[in-house]
C-alpha cells in the first residue's frame, strides 16, 4: 500500500486465529493503525489479499465486514453524534439489522456491563473522556463480534481506567473472542502476555509470544520499543526462572522461594 | 514538579487557575490567591501574565495558528508588539533551544506529533516565562519520543532556570527528573512530596497513580523485609541489590 | 517569477482582467482577453491548475448558456456570456493560486480589515487540511459502526452524512475552545497594534508591473469602446 510514494507497509503476512490476543507495537509511524485499517477494508492492499473470516476485503464493504470486526479507534469524539447514550448504542445495532426488542436487549446488556446506566438518556457529548471511552467499546460490544481491535486504549488514562480495561480484555479473551490492541503501553500490555507483532517502517520485524520476544533487546531498539522494567529486571538476575515475571507478584514470590 | 490525580480531579482547573485562564476568561466564585513569579493572577492581566507563565496544552495541533512555524513562535511576541529585531532574535533563539532551526518555514500540518510539539514548545519559550505549565505533553507520543521530551524538559530547566510543571498520568518517565510530585483529588491536595515519598506510600494508587511495576516490586520486598530501605530503584538496580544479599 | 510579486499587486492584476472582462462586447475581444489569461497563466507556470478550474466550470458555463440560448435565441449572445462566466472564474482564480495564505493575509491588512477577522480567516484555513484528516477519520470510525456511506439512493446518502456532520461540527466547536485557550495564553489582544516577523515591501519590479497592468487596462478598455465598432452587447 502506498501513501504519498511511500510504501505504508511491506510485505506484511500475518494470520491471526480465533480466540487469540495479539498486540502490535512499534513508533508512530511505523505501519501500526494502517495494518489495522486494512482488517476492515477501511485501506486496500496494493498487492495481496485480506480476507476476514473467508471474506475478502476487497468483495466487501467495510460495513458489512464490521459486523465481524469491531474497531474501537483512538478518539471517542470522531464517532459520538446520537442524542443519547442509549440512541448512540443503538446505532450501529441497527445499521446491522438486529430486530427491535434485541437492540434494546443488547444496550441494556452494554450499559450494565460498563456501568453506564445512569447516562442512558444523556447526550453522550457531555460525558468525560474516561466514560466516553467506555461507552465505545459499550456500542462495539453491544453488536458481539467476534474480533475486537482497539486502538491505543490506554492514551491518557489513569490507573484506574487502566485496570478496568485490562479486565475487558480479560473478559473478552476468556469469552473465545480474538483481541488485537494497538499500544505503545508495554507495561499495560506486558501482564497480558498476549503474542507481540513488533512494526518499523511497514514491515514485521518480529511475531511471537510476549515472555519470548520482548527479551530481544536487539528487536525492541531497532523498533523504537521499550522494554518491560519485569523483563529488564529478569535479565539482570544472576539466577533465574525460566521465563520472566509476568506482574509483580510473581516476582515477589519467586524471591521468597528462592530465599529458603 | 509532577501533578497527578485520577481523571476528574481538578487538575486541568488548577493549572488554568495558575496561568490566568481563570479568572480572566473562565468566570466563577473565586476565593483565596494565587500568586506566580511575584504577582497576583487575579490582580494582573494576561498580558502581564502570558510573560510569567507559558502554557502548553495537550493537542499540539489547536494551540499553532499560523502557516508557517516561525510565524506562529512569533504570534505571542506579535500580540505583546515586541518591535521586529527583538523578535526575529528571540525566535531564532527558541529554534535553536528546541533544535527544530530546520522547520522554520515548514507548514505545521505536515509536521509529526513530536515535531508540532516543539514548535508549541518553541512558541511558549519565545515569551520567557518563568514557569512553564504542561498539560499532560507526551500523551500522543510514542514512548521514545516521550523520553525525549522529557529529556528536553530536564535539559531546558537546567539551561534557562525555567520551572516547569507537568501534569502527567505516565509517571515512570517523569521519576528521574521530578523534584516533586503532588497529588490531587477531587478538587483538593491529596499526596505531596519527592518521587520517592509518594510513590512509596500506600495511597499513590487509590488516587489514579500509574506506580512503575518495579517500583511496587520493590515495595513488596521491602514490606517483607529482604530489602533494605533504598531510594527509588530502576529494575536493573534492584537486580544488583537482590543478587548482593542472596551472595551473602 | 510571478508568485514573487507582491501581493497587492498579483490582486490588481486579476482585479483589472475581471473588470475587462466586464467591459468586453464581443466574442473577439473576449477571445482577445482570454488568450492574454492564458499567456499571463503560462508565465506563472500555473497554466495546468488553472485549466482545472476551468473545466470544473465547464458544466455551469454550459449551463449559461442553454438559459440565454433558451431566451434570446441568439447563439452569439449566449456563448459570450458562458464564457464571459469562464473569464470572470479564471481572473479570480489566478490570484487564489498563485497567493499564498500569508500572502493573502497581508493583503487583507492593507485593506484594513479588523485583526480580528484577518486572524480568523488565516486560522480557518490554516485547518483546512486538519479538518479534511478529521472527515476521513471521523468516515472510517462510522463504517466501522455498520454505515453504509456508498449505496441508496440521493435521500439516503444523504442522512447517512449526519453522523459523520454532527462528529465534526463538535470537533470544531470544541476546537475553538481550545484555540481560544491557546490565544489568551499567548496575549492575544494585549496590546491595539501588533507587530509583525515578516513584511512585504513592494519593489521596484512590483511597481513597474503594476503600472504596466493599469496601461494595458486603459488601453484594452479604450480600444473595446472607440477602436472596434461596438458588436453584440
Amino acid at each position: 500500500m502506498h501513501q504519498n510514494g511511500v510504501k505504508a507497509l511491506d510485505g506484511v503476512s500475518l494470520k491471526i486465529g480465533s480466540a487469540e490476543t495479539v498486540a502490535i507495537v512499534g513508533e508512530n509511524g511505523a505501519g501500526k493503525t494502517t495494518l489495522v485499517k486494512h482488517v476492515t477494508g477501511l485501506l486496500k492492499p496494493t498487492t495481496g489479499d485480506v480476507t476476514v473470516d473467508g471474506q475478502n476485503t476487497r468483495k466487501t464493504s467495510t460495513a458489512q465486514l464490521s459486523r465481524k470486526v469491531g474497531v474501537a479507534f483512538q478518539n471517542p469524539d470522531h464517532q459520538l453524534f446520537s442524542e443519547s447514550v442509549e440512541e448512540e448504542m443503538s446505532f450501529a445495532l441497527r445499521n446491522f439489522g438486529f430486530a427491535p426488542e434485541l437492540v434494546e436487549q443488547r444496550v441494556r446488556w452494554g450499559l450494565e456491563l460498563f456501568g453506564l446506566e445512569e447516562y442512558r438518556k444523556s447526550s453522550p457529548l457531555v460525558l468525560s473522556g474516561g466514560e466516553k471511552k467506555r461507552l465505545t467499546l459499550a456500542c462495539i460490544l453491544a453488536w458481539d463480534p467476534e474480533v475486537v481491535i482497539l486502538d491505543e486504549p490506554t492514551v491518557g488514562q489513569d490507573s484506574i481506567q487502566k485496570e478496568r480495561l485490562a479486565g475487558t480484555i480479560r473478559m473478552l479473551t476468556s469469552s473465545g473472542k480474538t483481541v488485537v490492541v494497538v499500544s505503545h503501553d508495554i507495561e499495560f500490555l506486558w501482564p497480558i502476555q498476549p503474542r507481540v507483532v513488533v512494526m518499523k517502517a511497514g514491515r514485521v520485524l518480529g511475531d511471537g509470544p510476549a515472555a519470548i520476544l520482548m527479551q530481544d533487546k536487539g528487536l525492541l531498539d531497532s523498533a523504537r520499543v521499550a522494554q518491560p522494567q519485569l523483563v529488564e529486571f529478569f535479565e539482570r538476575l544472576g539466577e533465574r526462572p525460566h521465563a520472566p515475571f509476568a506482574d509483580p507478584l510473581d516476582a515477589r514470590r519467586w524471591v521468597e522461594e528462592t530465599r529458603r | 514538579m509532577v501533578l497527578a490525580g485520577p481523571s476528574g480531579c481538578g487538575k486541568s482547573t488548577l493549572l488554568r487557575a495558575v496561568n490566568g485562564l481563570i479568572p480572566h476568561m473562565y468566570t466563577g466564585d473565586y476565593s483565596g490567591h494565587v500568586r506566580v513569579a511575584g504577582i497576583d493572577v487575579k490582580e494582573s492581566t494576561m498580558r502581564d501574565l502570558a510573560q510569567k507563565v507559558g502554557f502548553l496544552f495537550q493537542n499540539p495541533e489547536n494551540q499553532i495558528f499560523m502557516f508557517t512555524v516561525e510565524r506562529d513562535i512569533a504570534f505571542g511576541l506579535e500580540n505583546l508588539g515586541i518591535p521586529r529585531a527583538e523578535m526575529r532574535e528571540r525566535v531564532d533563539e527558541a529554534l535553536h533551544l528546541l533544535e527544530i532551526g530546520d522547520l522554520a518555514l515548514r507548514a505545521p500540518h505536515e509536521l509529526s506529533d513530536g515535531q508540532k510539539q516543539r514548535v508549541a514548545l518553541a512558541g511558549v519559550l519565545a515569551m520567557r516565562p518563568r514557569l512553564v505549565i504542561l498539560d499532560e505533553p507526551t500523551s500522543l507520543l510514542d514512548p521514545k519520543t516521550a523520553a525525549e521530551l522529557v529529556q528536553l524538559v530536564g535539559r531546558l530547566r537546567r539551561e534557562l532556570g525555567t520551572t516547569f510543571v507537568v501534569v502527567e498520568h505516565r509517571l515512570d518517565l517523569l521519576v528521574r527528573v521530578a523534584d516533586r510530585i503532588v497529588v490531587m483529588n477531587d478538587g483538593r491536595k491529596a499526596l505531596e512530596g519527592t518521587p520517592e515519598e509518594v510513590l512509596f506510600g500506600d495511597e499513590a494508587e487509590a488516587y489514579g497513580v500509574t506506580v512503575p511495576s518495579v517500583t511496587k516490586l520493590q515495595k513488596m520486598l521491602a514490606a517483607d523485609g529482604v530489602l533494605p530501605p533504598a531510594g527509588l530503584l530502576s529494575p536493573a538496580e534492584l537486580a544488583r541489590v537482590l543478587e548482593g544479599r542472596s551472595t551473602r | 517569477m510571478y508568485h514573487r510579486l507582491d501581493p497587492r499587486v498579483k490582486l490588481l492584476i486579476s482585479v483589472l482582467m475581471f473588470a475587462t472582462t466586464l467591459l468586453v462586447r464581443s466574442l473577439y475581444e473576449l477571445a482577445g482577453v482570454l488568450a492574454f489569461m492564458v499567456v499571463v497563466a503560462a508565465v506563472a507556470m500555473v497554466l495546468r491548475r488553472v485549466a482545472r478550474t476551468m473545466m470544473f466550470t465547464a458544466t455551469f458555463s454550459v449551463f449559461i448558456f442553454v438559459l440565454n440560448f433558451i431566451f434570446t435565441r441568439n447563439l452569439e449572445t449566449s456563448l459570450l456570456y458562458a464564457a464571459r462566466f469562464v473569464a470572470i472564474v479564471v481572473s479570480t482564480s489566478l490570484f487564489f493560486i498563485t497567493t499564498s495564505p500569508d500572502e493573502l493575509e497581508q493583503v487583507m491588512k492593507t485593506f484594513r480589515l479588523p485583526r480580528d477577522v484577518v486572524f480568523a480567516f488565516v486560522t480557518a484555513v490554516r485547518f483546512i487540511p486538519v479538518m479534511f484528516l478529521d472527515t476521513i477519520q471521523i468516515m472510517d470510525a462510522q463504517k466501522s459502526r455498520g454505515l453504509e456511506l456508498e449505496k441508496g439512493n440521493v435521500l439516503k446518502r444523504v442522512r447517512n452524512m449526519i453522523p459523520v456532520l454532527i462528529p465534526l461540527v463538535v470537533n470544531s466547536v470544541v476546537r475553538s475552545g481550545e484555540l481560544a485557550e491557546a490565544m489568551e495564553s499567548r496575549a492575544y489582544g494585549a496590546v491595539p497594534k501588533p507587530t509583525s516577523l515578516v513584511e512585504y515591501r513592494a519593489r521596484t519590479a512590483d511597481r513597474v508591473v503594476a503600472v504596466s497592468a493599469v496601461v494595458l487596462f486603459a488601453l484594452a478598455a479604450y480600444s473595446f469602446y472607440f477602436v472596434f465598432p461596438a458588436r453584440i452587447l
